[in-house]
């Protein structure tokens, strides 16, 4: 096991007890009692663990258009309130179904109207069942291609369509991560390279072209959609794989149970996440479609430049 | 252009000296150029694929490209429109057209890839589209359906294609699709449906 992945276990902490005290809207630390008040409990979220940290919400195969995505959107426009995340990333299948003019307002800007309401963006990536006539909507943020990168704070994010990874997007994909010097390089897209879905699983083509530019060009994080649950895998090759595609539809009970593969997995509601880049830590919580916090933690970042280890991949 | 990939299947297919002739000096050697099949059959296929993006951008005069927008009516409304001006730009393209020769080699890679499939894998991507899907040159790709992935294995070895056209893969039958207009502009006969390895 490499070093940083003993470090890894020695400063991952998960759970509510990992957050400290708590602040309210204003940052200013509050007593628990008014937090929870402000809060509207059963809402269970904390606010930003760091100042000027890059915050963002994160909402995985999402377009349904029925009541679950409504409640996972209204829950998420509540959290707002206590962890105020600046824009908001999608995994892929954001319109399911029709594609007609009114499907993205049943299944897109009506759910989230709290949200696009602050003006808060949305940048999304492509689902199998998107259209990639999508990247031209204006409120998907895409400038009009199926892949595209943009930058935060210290963050750079890269969003991908793992639908057709062809040569030109994986020349692209290089050419960008090569020329990227962001402390935070986060890739997203719709297909997990790492799984323990009984439906799909770890997606291994796209993993065997994906990986290799990940770990040479130091990637941090990835996220993906596709599986209709939540899963943290255990770290691969020194990178973070999250599969957040839980956000309207769900696949109860689909995680493969003792899969060597899950850090936590949760499937048994829906969920939206919410993270936070740091000076040198990446904090998340994951809260279901109840309010209730169903996964958290803080992990660091990862030195660079990564290392291939083979010895390090569960599965 | 065609990818490197096919690489392998290039020298397979490339013709040449039985092996054991012996050329002396004193024997004149005939002037054969080799023939390469598939070569040829990839560079028909580029031409076709360029004849189709000619007749295409004629229909796009009409139908101008959409800049972002949050006005998704702007979006469906150029969609469908290039689809059918597409369609009626082409009214008696018929299955093969634009790949021609190339398909049988087509067929050989999509047969290769999977077989070179495990049973899951296999059932997976049969798994990403209903049965029984029946899709015709011409016609639309179903709007409330998926979109398949294609495998990035099986699309590494496939000639590439310019950014207006893409390969879908509907049950094990290879499509050629036009992204923007969401037409299907040739499907590669032979490649039979199935649902059992």
């Amino acid at each position: 096991m490499r070093l940083n992945h003993l470090l890894l276990a020695g400063l991952l902490t998960l759970g509510v007890s990992t957050f400290g005290a708590q602040q309210g809207p204003t940052g200013r630390p509050v007593a628990p009692a008014a937090a929870a008040q402000a809060a509207k409990p059963p809402m269970e979220i904390s606010p930003p663990r760091e100042q000027d940290s890059v915050r963002f919400g994160i909402l995985g195969d999402t377009g349904t258009g029925d009541r679950r995505q409504y409640e996972v959107g209204a829950q998420m426009t509540k959290a707002m309130q206590i962890f105020p995340f600046e824009f908001v990333i999608m995994l892929g299948d954001n319109i399911y179904g029709s594609e007609r003019p009114q499907d993205f307002v049943k299944k897109f800007e009506r759910p989230y109207e709290g949200i696009l309401s602050q003006k808060i963006p949305f940048y999304a990536s492509l689902g199998n069942h998107d259209d990639p006539t999508q990247r031209f909507y204006k409120p998907f943020n895409m400038n009009g291609e199926r892949f595209y990168t943009f930058k935060k704070g210290d963050a750079r994010f890269f969003a991908l369509d793992s639908n057709y990874m062809d040569q030109p997007q994986l020349k692209w994909i290089e050419e960008q991560l090569s020329r990227a010097n962001d402390r935070w390089k986060i890739a997203y897209f719709h297909h997990p390279l790492y799984s323990s879905g009984e439906r799909h699983g770890s997606e291994v083509d796209l993993r065997t072209r994906l990986e290799p530019l990940f770990v040479k060009y130091g990637v941090d994080i990835v996220f993906a959609g596709h599986e209709h649950f939540y899963e943290r895998i255990k770290p691969q090759k020194g990178i973070y794989y999250f599969t957040q595609g839980g956000s309207a539809k769900l696949r109860e009970g689909n995680i493969r149970v003792n899969s060597a593969l899950t850090a936590r997995g949760y499937d048994t509601d829906n969920v939206f996440m919410v993270a936070e880049l740091g000076k040198e830590s990446l904090h998340f919580q994951v809260v279901s479609r109840a309010g209730r916090r169903v996964d958290s933690g803080s992990m660091p970042l990862m030195p660079e430049p990564k290392q291939a280890d083979d010895k390090s991949r569960s599965q | 252009m065609m990818r490197t990939g096919l690489a392998l299947l290039f020298s397979v297919l490339s013709i040449s000296l039985p092996a054991g002739r012996h050329v002396t000096a004193a024997a004149p050697i005939p002037q054969q150029t080799p023939v390469n099949a598939y070569a040829q059959a990839a560079a028909e296929f580029k031409k076709r694929v360029d004849a189709y993006l000619t007749l295409r951008k004629a229909v796009t005069q009409k139908y101008p490209e959409v800049k972002e927008t949050g006005d998704p009516i702007k979006i469906h409304e150029r969609e469908v429109g290039l689809g059918k001006g597409i369609a009626m730009a082409r009214p008696h393209a018929k299955a093969g057209d634009v790949f021609g020769p190339a398909s049988r080699y087509l067929l050989k890679i999509v047969e290769d890839d999977w077989n070179s499939r495990s049973a899951a894998d296999q059932k997976a991507i049969l798994g990403e589209i209903p049965r029984g899907l029946m899709l015709k040159v011409n016609q639309p790709y179903p709007p409330t359906i998926p979109l398949a992935s294609v495998p990035a294995k099986l699309l590494a070895q496939l000639p590439m294609l310019p950014e207006e056209l893409e390969y879908r893969l509907v049950d094990r039958r290879l499509l050629l699709r036009d992204r923007d207009a969401n037409v299907i502009v040739d499907v590669l006969v032979g490649a039979e449906p199935t649902r059992a390895k």
